[in-house]
C-alpha cells in the first residue's frame, strides 16, 4: 500500500471508523465489557442521586453486619453502613484513581517510547535501560515503598485537586511506575514508523522533530496505545486495590480496596459476612475483567494477524 | 544494573523523609536535648559527612556486605535477621503455589490451545480470564469464608495451631493444613495467568508450517504434541514464569496479610503500619535481587529449551 494512492477523504475516514466499530463490537467480550463498564461509569457519575450521600459511622443506617435484606440490598458492614452505598461511592473513587493513573502512565510511556525510538542512539539506550528497570520491578512493589515515604513527606491532611493526599499520591505513583510496557510497544512501533516515506516527506518540508513526532508518528500509534491503555487500567485497578488493602488508602474516601481492608480488619471473613467482602471484590473483578476484555478486543481488531485470547 | 537502581532509590527515599535517625533515637523535640548531643549522634551515624559521595558509597558498601540497617519497630533488631527469619514461610508459600500453578496452569493452557474452540477451551479460558482479573487476596478472603468459616475444614489464620509442638509429624501436618488456603489463593491467581499465556503460545505454534509438515509426515497427534509443539510453546511460558516472580511475591504479600501468614508479606504489612522504613527497604532490596536472579534463571532455561540461543 503506497501512500501516494491513498487520498485523504472525510468519507473514507468515516467508513474506516464504521468498519472498525463493526469489527470491534463483533467481539462478544467487547460487548460484555462495554456494558459492564457503562454500568459502573453511571454508578461513578452519580453516586449521590443513586444511593444518597456516603455513609460514615455517624450517619450509618443499619445494624452491625446485617445480611442482605430488603432494606439493605447488600447488607451492612461492621459499623452499620449500607454496603451498597459504600460500593457505589467506591466505584467513583476506584475508577477515578485507575483512569487518572492510566492517563499519567500513557503520557509518560508514550513520550519515553517515541523519544527513544525516534532519536535512537544513546538516548534510546539510556531511556530503555530506565524502562527495563520499571519493566522488571512490579508497579505494586515500587508503589509499596514509595507511597508511605511520599505520604510522610506531604502529610495526610487537606486535599489536592479534590483528592485526599493519600489518593493523589497513589494515582501519581501508580502512573509513574506502570508505563514501561507502553513505552516498549510505542518504541518498537516508532522504530518502524520513522522509516516510512511520510516521515521523510515531513522532514523535507521542514517540520521539526517535535512536530514529526506529535503530528505524524503519534496518530499512527493511537491504536496500540488504546489497546494497551485498557490493560493498563486493569493493572492500575489491581495495584490500587492491593495498596488500599494494605492500609495505604484513605478511610474518608474509601475505594473498593479500602472497603476490603476494613472488612478484613473487622474480621468479616471469619464472621462469615460474605456480603461485606463479596460486594467490593465482585466490583473489582467485573471492572478489571471488562477492561481486559475490551483491551483484547481492541488489540484483536487493530492487528488482525495476531490471534488474541478471546 | 537493576539492583543498583533499587539501592539508589532506597538511598534517596530514605533521605527524603524528614528527621534523621539522631532525632528519632533521641526522642524527637519533646525532650530537651542539647545541640552538642545531637551533633555527637550525627557524627556517630556519619550524618555530618557530605551526602555525595561519602554517604552513598558507605551505604552501598554496607548493603553489599548484607548490612541492611536496623529496624525501628522491632527495637533495633537487624533488618537482615528479621527478613531471614520470615523468609522460609514465604518461600514455602510461593514455591508450593508456583509448582501447583505451573503444573495445572501450563498443562490446562497448552491443552486449551491444542484443542482450540473445544468445550474445555471455552471453560478454561473464561475461568482463567476471570481469575486473572481477580486480586489474589480477595480469592483468599473468599476461601476463608467458604472453607474455614462456613465448612470449618481448614484453618484460615496463622501458621500453627496454638500449643503445637515443633518437630513432630503432627506439627508438620498442622503446618500444611494452615498452608493449604494461602497456597490455594496464590496458586489460583497464577493459574489464570499461566493458562492465558500457555494457550496463546500453543495456538501460535499450532498454526506454524512445521506443524503442517509434521502432520504430512504422518505423525500422530501425541507425537506432534510432544516432539514439536510442546517445547516451542514452552518458550514464552518460561519467560513469563521467570519474569513473573516479582508479581508473585507482590501477590503473596497481600495474601499473607489475609491469612496472617508469618512471612515477608506479614512483615511488610507490620513495617508499613509502623512506618518502619529500614525494613521496607530491606524487603524492597530482597525483591529486586530475587527478580534479577529470576531473570538470569530465565536466560539459562531459555538456552536449555532453545538450541538457537545456545550458539
Amino acid at each position: 500500500m503506497s501512500e501516494s494512492t491513498v487520498r485523504y477523504s472525510p468519507r473514507g475516514r468515516t467508513r474506516a471508523i464504521k468498519s472498525f466499530l463493526c469489527q470491534f463490537l463483533g467481539h462478544g467480550g467487547a460487548q460484555a465489557g462495554l456494558v459492564c463498564l457503562v454500568f459502573f461509569l453511571v454508578l461513578a457519575a452519580a453516586p449521590n442521586t443513586l444511593v444518597g450521600p456516603l455513609q460514615t459511622a455517624i450517619n450509618a443506617t443499619g445494624d452491625f453486619l446485617v445480611p442482605p435484606s430488603g432494606e439493605h440490598l447488600l447488607g451492612t458492614d461492621e459499623v452499620g453502613r449500607d454496603v451498597l452505598n459504600l460500593v457505589v461511592h467506591g466505584a467513583r473513587i476506584s475508577l477515578t484513581i485507575a483512569l487518572l493513573a492510566t492517563v499519567i502512565s500513557l503520557v509518560v510511556g508514550t513520550s519515553v517510547g517515541i523519544t527513544a525510538g525516534y532519536y535512537g542512539g544513546r538516548v534510546d539506550v539510556w531511556l530503555m535501560r530506565l524502562t527495563d528497570f520499571f519493566f522488571v520491578m512490579p508497579s505494586f512493589v515500587l508503589a509499596l515503598v514509595i507511597t508511605p515515604v511520599v505520604l510522610e513527606v506531604m502529610g495526610r491532611g487537606g486535599d489536592i485537586l479534590g483528592f485526599r493526599p493519600s489518593l493523589f499520591v497513589i494515582i501519581v505513583v501508580i502512573g509513574m511506575t506502570s508505563w514501561a510496557f507502553v513505552a516498549r510497544i510505542v518504541r518498537s512501533q516508532t522504530l518502524s514508523l520513522k522509516e516510512r516515506t511520510f516521515v521523510d516527506r515531513a522532514r523535507v518540508v521542514g517540520s521539526s522533530n517535535i512536530v514529526i513526532m506529535v503530528k505524524h508518528i503519534l496518530p499512527n500509534l493511537l491504536p496500540q496505545i488504546a489497546a494497551n491503555g485498557a490493560l493498563v487500567v486493569a493493572g492500575a485497578i489491581y495495584v490500587e486495590t492491593s495498596l488500599s488493602f494494605l492500609g495505604l488508602g484513605d478511610p474518608l474516601q474509601p475505594s473498593w480496596g479500602t472497603l476490603l481492608a476494613l472488612a478484613q480488619r473487622a474480621g468479616a471473613a471469619s464472621a462469615g459476612a460474605w456480603w461485606d467482602l463479596g460486594a467490593p471484590g465482585v466490583c473489582v473483578l467485573t471492572v478489571s475483567l471488562s477492561f481486559v476484555l475490551i483491551g483484547n478486543a481492541l488489540d484483536d481488531t487493530f492487528n488482525p494477524r495476531r490471534r488474541v485470547i478471546p | 544494573m537493576t539492583l543498583l537502581m533499587v539501592a539508589i532509590l532506597n538511598f534517596i527515599l530514605f533521605r527524603v523523609i524528614p528527621g534523621d535517625p539522631s532525632s528519632l533515637l533521641l526522642g524527637g523535640a519533646r525532650i530537651s536535648v542539647t545541640p552538642e548531643q545531637i551533633e555527637a549522634q550525627r557524627q556517630s551515624w556519619g550524618l555530618d559527612r557530605p551526602m555525595f559521595p561519602d554517604q552513598v558509597v558507605d551505604y552501598l558498601s554496607a548493603t553489599m556486605q548484607g548490612d541492611l540497617g536496623y529496624s525501628f519497630k522491632f527495637r533495633g533488631r537487624r533488618v537482615a535477621d528479621l527478613i531471614l527469619e520470615r523468609l522460609p514461610a514465604t518461600v514455602a508459600l510461593v514455591g508450593l503455589a508456583q509448582v501447583i500453578a505451573i503444573l495445572c496452569g501450563v498443562m490446562l493452557g497448552l491443552y486449551a490451545g491444542w484443542r482450540r474452540g473445544g468445550a474445555i477451551d471455552h471453560i478454561t479460558t473464561g475461568t482463567s480470564l476471570a481469575l486473572y482479573s481477580t486480586p489474589a487476596f480477595w480469592l483468599g478472603m473468599l476461601l476463608v469464608v467458604i472453607f474455614s468459616t462456613a465448612l470449618g475444614w481448614l484453618p484460615g489464620y496463622g501458621a500453627h495451631s496454638p500449643g503445637a509442638v515443633s518437630g513432630s509429624l503432627d506439627w508438620l501436618l498442622d503446618y500444611l493444613r494452615h498452608l493449604a488456603l494461602p497456597v490455594a489463593a496464590v496458586a489460583l491467581g497464577l493459574i489464570g495467568q499461566y493458562v492465558v499465556v500457555a494457550r496463546a503460545a500453543m495456538s501460535d505454534v499450532v498454526t506454524e508450517d512445521y506443524m503442517v509438515t509434521a502432520r504430512a509426515k504422518g505423525l500422530t497427534n501425541g507425537q506432534m504434541l510432544m516432539r514439536h509443539a510442546f517445547r516451542n510453546a514452552m518458550l514464552p511460558v518460561v519467560t513469563l514464569i521467570a519474569l513473573n516472580l516479582g508479581y508473585v511475591v507482590a501477590g503473596a504479600i497481600t495474601v499473607e496479610a489475609v491469612f496472617a501468614w508469618p512471612g515477608i508479606g506479614g512483615l511488610t504489612v507490620e513495617a508499613l503500619n509502623a512506618r518502619d522504613y529500614p525494613v521496607l527497604q530491606g524487603i524492597f532490596l530482597l525483591l529486586g535481587a530475587s527478580i534479577v536472579v529470576a531473570n538470569l534463571v530465565a536466560d539459562l532455561a531459555y538456552g536449555l529449551l532453545d538450541p538457537r540461543v545456545r550458539q
